[in-house]
């Protein structure tokens, strides 16, 4: 047992912490959440010079090639800083896909990529909100024609891609499209947490055998690993944003002084600050647990990571909501940014997977019949 | 980061498995309740089957008959010996004491002592607790003067576990007259043999017995039983106080996983010829949720394993993993006398009773954990205070 960060992942996350903090302060985060088209292309370029989205590309397509404990270590710090990017669903889950599916299109993407040319999202949701194999209705035929919609697609404004996943004739298949292929409209989702969020809809989309990801019938077997890696980033980036709600409400309870003493000298507050630390700390150690896990290729990460995703979500939205108590009426303005952790944190929540489908993973996984 | 164990490890944790196996721990007689922390029952027969093994001394340095392996070889013990429901009630008294005998007792502590305790012989009661003297232990008002070659103790104790069938108890007490508060205090032990000792039970909620008040009248206990400087006992029990607390809670996460599977178990049989309560979406939504709570939990005690072993300061995750420990095996417990409905009062032995009676006792027990070993309420303000550096609440003068 060794729970101590390997050296290239305390460089990255020193690294990470010394950029956000100078490049990516909360006002800049603010700023970008109030934009309904709200996207730091700058803040992009320069990830990309530092090798962030190239993190999971492989040296030989010009990425760094590096672990899921690099991807831990990079998204925590990301969580920290709030910072708002398609990162995840471009440099984790899409990345993960494209780098499992292989071909020329795929790998051409990948080098694109790996130096911040190009973005990728994703269109999986449609109405029923469920991250399901079995609940996508769309028809995907190639060559052939792409019609209906797609809901809850991430930065669609800032995509030039888009990984489709629908319903084709032999199952679940992934198309690999460009945004500027004719037919595809992004319609903005009005939405709370800040993040960009769009309706794809595809009119009559014309697409070729060359767009199918992977196998056709295989674009589950692409999807499903490449979200479960979603979902582990997504868990360190949860624990990133309350691990900084945490530092916010200690440094607030050590100087709001009240009643001529700090209110963190109040055990009301101190228990509650006592609580922060524990739903922090726990979610932490159990996403790295699974980190773990999925590197060394242990038999049961699909449960493992579904526990991880389910119980930081919960723990981390306890942080967020526990800090709204301590933080007082302060933190209930728009220019205080603990709203913006507490989205981030919910946003997050429900990326990858939420917690009924998660949960739903570890029932079977504990032998519920 | 690596969560696994090395093969050594492994192969260790399989050693601990066969031994199981050849000896079923349902086989050995009890002799103490179980108090659900995840040790079992208190088995001096168990318990000396761990010392023919010589699992019991194997973690202390050579020169004390040890074999100087990591710490992380009890972890793995105990974690084993959870897993399976072993009574193993009084081994982390023994971890405790053998090895605060071993950093501060005399050389004649260690000859007496530390022998029976590795032969499984000698365990444990904690004399810390006064009647008046509970989450402000620095009330406490037991004290001794020294005669000659003994110190004459006086005083009461109260909440010692099995203090009734253990051998020795570890007994603060004012030992400076003139002190006040944490100066003067020491630690003595004391033989549960000696003459003016009175052990009496307390009978609790479950109907069983696992606390004792200890009357101590002019107890004569030798001179050198003084576990490190006399008038540094508290301290000395300071610096112990993150590795008492893991050892006392750390086997929680594998005990309240073999819980759930219990009600795992329970949810998937038909219910007179109708569907499996695991049918339910909300009782399948609920056992999974307490099974990612109990992979949190244990990911957080390996996290303090990992910062004890390193001698990196623990106090704050040791702290939170206690709280999350205690109040999460009230939740499981109670989910457990949820599902069980009716059933779920039913003892032990008792007509129709389900999962062998084990969630009824093991439901009230829980409702100790959050109080013993420093209440939820002290765990807290310490995390507060010593992890995050909050200020202490002024202290109010008698």
């Amino acid at each position: 047992m060794d729970l101590s960060l390997s050296p290239a992942q305390q460089i990255l996350q020193q690294s990470a912490r010394t950029f956000l903090q100078q490049r990516c302060p909360p006002g800049r985060v603010q700023e970008l959440a109030l934009d309904p088209r709200g996207f730091a292309a700058d803040l992009w370029k320069e990830i990309a010079t530092l090798g962030w989205p190239g993190l999971l590309i492989s040296p030989e397509l010009g990425g760094s090639g590096g672990s899921v404990g690099e991807v831990l270590a990079l998204v925590e710090e990301l969580g920290r800083a709030c910072f708002p990017s398609p990162f995840v669903g471009s440099a984790v889950i899409a990345t993960a896909a494209l780098a499992a599916a292989g071909g020329r299109r795929a790998r051409e993407l990948l080098s694109a990529l790996a130096v911040g040319e190009r973005i990728c999202t994703l269109a999986v949701l449609e109405e029923s909100g469920q991250l399901d194999p079995d609940a996508l209705a769309m028809p995907v035929t190639a060559p052939g024609r792409l019609s209906g919609s797609k809901l809850f697609v991430p930065d669609a404004h800032a995509a030039t891609d888009v990984i489709v996943l629908g319903r084709g004739p032999a199952g679940s298949t992934a198309l690999l499209l460009p945004m500027d292929r004719g037919g595809i409209e992004a319609r903005p989702l009005d939405c709370m947490t800040g993040d960009k969020l769009f309706e794809l809809a595809f009119t009559e989309v014309d697409t070729r055998p060359e767009d199918i990801l992977g196998a056709p019938g295989g674009g589950w077997a692409l999807l499903g690993p490449a979200f479960r890696l979603g979902a582990l980033a997504r868990s360190a980036e949860m624990v990133g944003a309350a691990q900084r709600v945490l530092e916010l409400c200690v440094e607030h309870a050590r100087v709001r002084v009240q009643g001529g003493r700090p209110i963190g000298g109040y055990q009301a507050v101190q228990h509650a600050c006592a609580d922060l630390f524990r739903d922090v700390e726990s979610a932490r150690w159990l996403t790295w647990e699974a980190g773990w896990q999925v590197e060394a290729g242990r038999p049961d990460v699909d449960a493992a990571v579904a526990a991880t995703k389910a119980y930081c979500g919960e723990a981390a939205l306890r942080v967020a909501r526990r800090g709204h108590q301590i933080m007082g009426a302060i933190g209930y303005s728009e220019e205080h940014p603990l709203h913006l952790f507490h989205k981030r944190i919910l946003a997050a929540s429900l990326d990858a997977g939420d917690a009924a489908l998660h949960l739903e993973t570890v029932a079977r996984a504990i032998g519920l019949s | 980061m690596d969560f696994g164990f090395s093969p050594a490890e492994q192969a260790f944790a399989e050693e601990v498995r066969d031994f199981l196996r050849a000896h079923p721990p349902e086989t050995f007689p009890e002799d103490g309740t179980d108090a659900g922390y995840g040790s079992g029952a208190h088995s001096r027969a168990f318990t000396r089957a761990l010392g023919e093994r010589e699992w019991l001394s194997m973690s202390w340095p050579r020169e004390h008959g040890g074999q100087a392996r990591p710490m992380m070889y009890q972890l793995i013990l105990l974690q084993e010996l959870a897993a399976a429901g072993a009574p193993f009630g009084p081994l982390p008294g023994c971890l405790q004491v053998s090895d605060s005998i071993i950093r501060n007792g005399s050389d004649a502590l260690r000859r007496e002592i530390l022998p029976q305790v590795a032969r499984g012989d000698a365990t444990f009661w904690q004399g810390y607790s006064e009647p008046d003297a509970g989450s402000d232990l620095l009330a406490l008002k037991t004290h001794a003067r020294l005669d000659g070659d003994h110190w004459v103790l006086d005083g009461r104790k109260i909440w010692s576990s099995h203090a009734g069938i253990a051998t020795y108890g570890t007994v603060l007490a004012r030992t400076d007259p003139a002190s006040t508060r944490n100066r003067g205090l020491s630690m003595l032990m004391v033989d549960n043999r000696l003459p003016g000792m009175d052990v009496r039970p307390i009978r609790s909620l479950t109907g069983q017995v696992y606390h004792y008040e200890i009357f101590m009248d002019g107890v004569r206990v030798p001179r050198d039983w003084v576990m490190g400087k006399p008038g540094e006992g508290f301290s000395q029990l300071l610096k112990g106080l993150d590795t008492d607390r893991f050892w006392g809670r750390f086997y929680k996460a594998p005990f309240l996983r073999r819980i759930l599977g219990l009600l795992v178990e329970y949810a998937n049989t038909p219910v007179q010829g109708g569907p499996p309560l695991a049918r339910d979406a909300a009782v399948r939504r609920r056992l999974a949720h307490a099974a990612t709570e109990i992979a949190a939990l244990r990911a957080l005690f390996h996290r303090a394993a990992w910062l004890i072993e390193r001698g990196l300061p623990a106090t704050g995750t040791v702290s939170a993993a206690k709280v999350m420990a205690d109040e999460l095996g009230q939740r499981v417990l109670s989910l457990g006398m949820e599902l069980l409905g009716p059933y779920g009062v039913l003892r032990a032995g008792s007509r129709w009773a389900r999962l062998r009676g084990e969630i009824e006792h093991q439901y009230q027990t829980s409702w100790g954990h959050t109080l013993a070993g420093g209440t939820s309420e002290i765990q807290r303000t310490t995390i507060a205070v010593r992890a995050l550096g909050l200020p202490a609440e002024p202290r109010v003068r008698a």
